[in-house]
């Protein structure tokens, strides 16, 4: 008998899973622990690892394609079994746990294809492929083994094809336009001549079409006068924006989810200090280039952890939940930070977890962020690195921001929104000189979190951070 | 067709009241004075007879011209008019051919049911070796008649008996409008609208209306549909991205699809949606006037279809 991959449940709220890609194809042998695929899940993109060894013989759910907890993805013909006879029992087999499948995003193609999956096993094939190309666009993926040169992409209908009109096609072609940046306007998202004219319109032709022809003229490279600028604009200026829906990735479903619920039913309030940061600034400077040959680099950041994460022993509350009939306070510090993600991975927000934050290091929780960010920008993080935060930490001061409200990242008690560190005129001893000051805004659940106490953290808070000292010890 | 016989003694009128009674519809009106009863000759109601008769004297080296007081009447003439006249020069091996033309109205009179509905065009053009020439005006009507009149083949000629009422400017002189001759009615940039015979007049009413939401239709008129001007069509396609197909017969396996297919294999790439067709819907011609209005291809059809083809829907 075939053994039966199914979509695991990867965390406690998962309901359905979104295949972005196969690591191996059917045929490939895999053994016990390979990374078979990568899972888009309600909150992260996560690798499925097998648990047997054998040849991969069938699998049932395309890349792009989401299918419940629990549906059957793949059929693994155990050592000695025929893949193809294992395969040969994927059609019933696949049908049978699609039909309970809870996943509300199974959409009826798959369904479909149940019924007709023989047949359509080359189209299947060509599905594949198109959705393959889509999700490499999203995740900035580079897939080295694309055999389509063509233009593909923006909008391709549910089977993967784009639509497009012959005249729209051969315009864009004669015209070098990007079909991937242009939205269609006709039918079914079927790209028209007059999209096609509009994209001309706002030179929206891609630097990438324009310069590889100047090279091939032979000709030498242009003065920086006459170059021709990497994003070609219209004398006009920028063309018009064109209106479009962006379809909801999990990641900002959840996002939007969250934060609706915490907004709206957890009673925000607002508490603002300014810090300031010459001493911390100082220190930082001098353990930089002290520790510069060691390659650490302490980022403001780092500091902000560690000194929220101290606060939290002399503040319980700010280390506690809302349970609804009363406050859970944790045994654990762990401090959440906001990291920001690339567009090319489709943006969005995603919170990591220094665990133990307050046992930690400044050289700890340095290389735990910078490995946390660096990750989440690449890979994604797995479940584990997002959950069990107690606090959150949201830093714009990169941005040069100075200073904003954060909403409260649930089961949270509060967030702390810090800007920038910003060069200022301040009264040192009676003084007017020229310092460094920061922002913090605290926002806290009141059902929770008196104005009092959240003052009082502030004040410890502030405590360490113009202290800085007590931070390394 | 006084001139033509002026001209050629050969040619002859033949048709039920076509003398005696001036013309169903006083198309010939005085011609029997002019020409007498050995040109101008009444027939009984026998379609099959004298069609059959008009091809036999076709044979025979005259150039007859038979008058169906409604082309909805050739169908008892069927065997003679596409069984024998459009084949007669290949089955006698080039000996005889079969120059005759015959003509009458065509398409929906208004509220005459649906036997006396027809529009042949579709059901005629299927059939190789007859010509079929649809004139719009007065002065289409006349060199379209003269040129079917000089054509050695057999040419159905179908008239409308609704634009008999139409007035134009006309020649006095003879002329020819050569066939597979496309006219360009109206000109325009952005749709082409594709049709023969009445519903261009339709079209034209469309286009009008059409102009003011900004988009300029260029109309066609094909003028005979065996032989088909396809170039004009494809080039006015090649201009506009965009086609409709305007026609009164009915909608399967019709003169639009054949137009629709065409511009579809010479113009791929050169459209930005596929062709849209308006026929007479795929039903029997009502009596009830207003059902009829609707049934047949109208001005308020033909504007949805380009906005549809378009994209302005």
């Amino acid at each position: 008998m075939p053994i039966e991959i199914t979509m695991p449940r990867l965390s406690d709220t998962m309901e359905s899973g979104t295949i972005l890609k196969w690591n191996v194809s059917e045929g490939d042998n895999v053994s016990s622990g390979d990374a078979v695929a990568d899972i888009e899940t309600d909150k992260a993109t996560m690798e499925m690892q097998v648990y047997d060894d054998g040849t991969l013989a069938k699998i049932l759910v395309n890349e792009g394609e989401s299918v419940g907890v629990g549906t059957v993805i793949a059929l693994l013909a155990e050592e000695g079994e025929d893949p193809k006879d294992a395969a040969s029992a994927a059609t019933g087999n696949g049908k049978k746990k699609d039909e309970t499948a809870e996943g509300k995003d199974e959409s009826d193609e798959s369904a479909e294809k149940d019924d007709a999956e023989e047949k359509d096993e080359k189209q299947d094939a060509d599905e594949a492929e198109g959705k393959k190309e889509s999700e490499s666009e999203q995740s900035g993926e580079t897939i080295k083994t694309e055999r389509r040169t063509e233009p593909k992409g923006a909008e391709q209908t549910s089977s993967g094809r784009m639509r497009i009109s012959p005249v729209a096609q051969r315009l864009a072609a004669d015209n070098k336009v990007d079909l991937k940046s242009i939205q269609g306007s006709g039918p079914s998202g079927r790209i028209i001549k007059r999209d096609v004219l509009k994209a001309i319109e706002s030179g929206q032709e891609t630097a990438a079409a324009v310069a590889p022809s100047a090279r091939r003229d032979g000709e030498k490279p242009a003065s920086p006068i006459t170059r021709v600028s990497p994003v070609a604009v219209s004398d006009e200026g920028p063309g018009p924006l064109e209106a479009r829906t962006i379809e909801l990735s999990n990641m900002r479903q959840t996002i939007a989810k969250r934060l609706v619920e915490s907004k709206t039913t957890i009673p925000h309030y607002q508490v603002t200090v300014t810090f300031d940061m010459d001493p911390l600034l100082e220190l930082r400077k001098t353990l930089n280039e002290q520790l510069a040959p060691q390659r650490v680099k302490l980022s403001v950041n780092d500091f902000l952890v560690r000194a929220c994460a101290l606060s939290m022993h002399r503040h319980h509350e700010f280390n506690a939940s809302w349970t609804g009939d009363g406050i859970k306070v944790h045994g654990e510090v762990n401090v959440g930070i906001a990291i920001s993600m690339p567009a090319e991975r489709g943006g969005g927000l995603v919170v990591a977890t220094i665990r133990n934050a307050d046992q930690k290091g400044l050289r700890t929780i340095s290389a735990d962020s910078k490995k946390l960010a660096e990750k989440a920008r690449t890979r994604g993080l797995s479940i584990e690195e997002m959950i069990d935060s107690t606090f959150t930490l949201s830093n714009l001061g990169m941005f040069g921001v100075d200073n904003f409200t954060a909403i409260i990242n649930p089961p949270n008690s509060a967030i702390l929104a810090v800007g920038a560190a910003l060069e200022k005129p301040v009264v040192r001893d009676g003084q007017l000189v020229v310092g460094h000051e920061m922002s913090g805004t605290l926002s806290c659940d009141h059902r929770i979190i008196d104005g009092a106490m959240a003052a009082e953290y502030l004040q410890t808070l502030r405590q360490f951070i113009e202290n800085p000292g007590t931070l390394l010890v | 067709m006084s001139d033509a016989m002026r001209e050629d003694k050969r040619v002859f009128l033949m048709g039920e009241e076509v003398a005696e009674y001036n013309g169903a519809y006083k198309v010939s009106r005085g011609m029997l004075d002019e020409f007498g009863p050995r040109r101008i000759i009444d027939t009984p109601i026998s379609e099959g007879g004298f069609a059959g008769l008009g091809i036999g004297a076709a044979m025979h080296g005259l150039r007859p011209i038979i008058e169906f007081m409604s082309w909805s009447f050739s169908l008892v003439a069927a065997d003679q008019i596409l069984n024998n006249a459009p084949k007669m020069l290949y089955m006698s091996g080039g000996q005889f051919g079969c120059p005759i033309v015959f003509r009458g109205n065509n398409g929906a009179g208004g509220q005459l049911g649906s036997t006396h509905s027809w529009c042949v065009e579709s059901l005629y053009s299927n059939v190789p070796g007859a010509k079929i020439a649809i004139p719009f005006d007065p002065y289409d009507a006349k060199g379209l008649l003269r040129t079917a009149i000089l054509d050695p083949n057999p040419v159905f000629v179908l008239e409308s008996e609704r634009l008999l009422s139409i007035k134009g400017e006309v020649p006095e002189e003879s002329y020819e409008i050569p066939f597979a001759e496309a006219l360009i009615r109206r000109s325009g940039s952005d749709c082409t609208i594709v049709s023969f015979g009445r519903p261009l007049y339709f079209c034209l009413e469309a286009a009008e209306q059409l102009a003011k939401e900004g988009i300029d239709c260029e109309v066609i008129d094909g003028r005979t549909i065996r032989p088909l001007d396809i170039d004009t069509i494809v080039k006015s396609v090649r201009k506009t991205n965009y086609c409709v197909v305007v026609d009164q017969s009915w909608p399967f396996a019709s003169v639009s699809s054949e137009i629709a297919a065409q511009v579809h294999m010479r113009c791929f790439d050169d459209l930005d949606n596929h062709v849209f067709r308006v026929n007479n819907d795929d039903v029997p011609a009502p009596y009830a006037y207003n059902l009829e209005q609707e049934m047949l291809p109208n001005a308020r059809k033909i504007v949805e279809a380009v906005r549809a083809v378009t994209y302005n829907a």
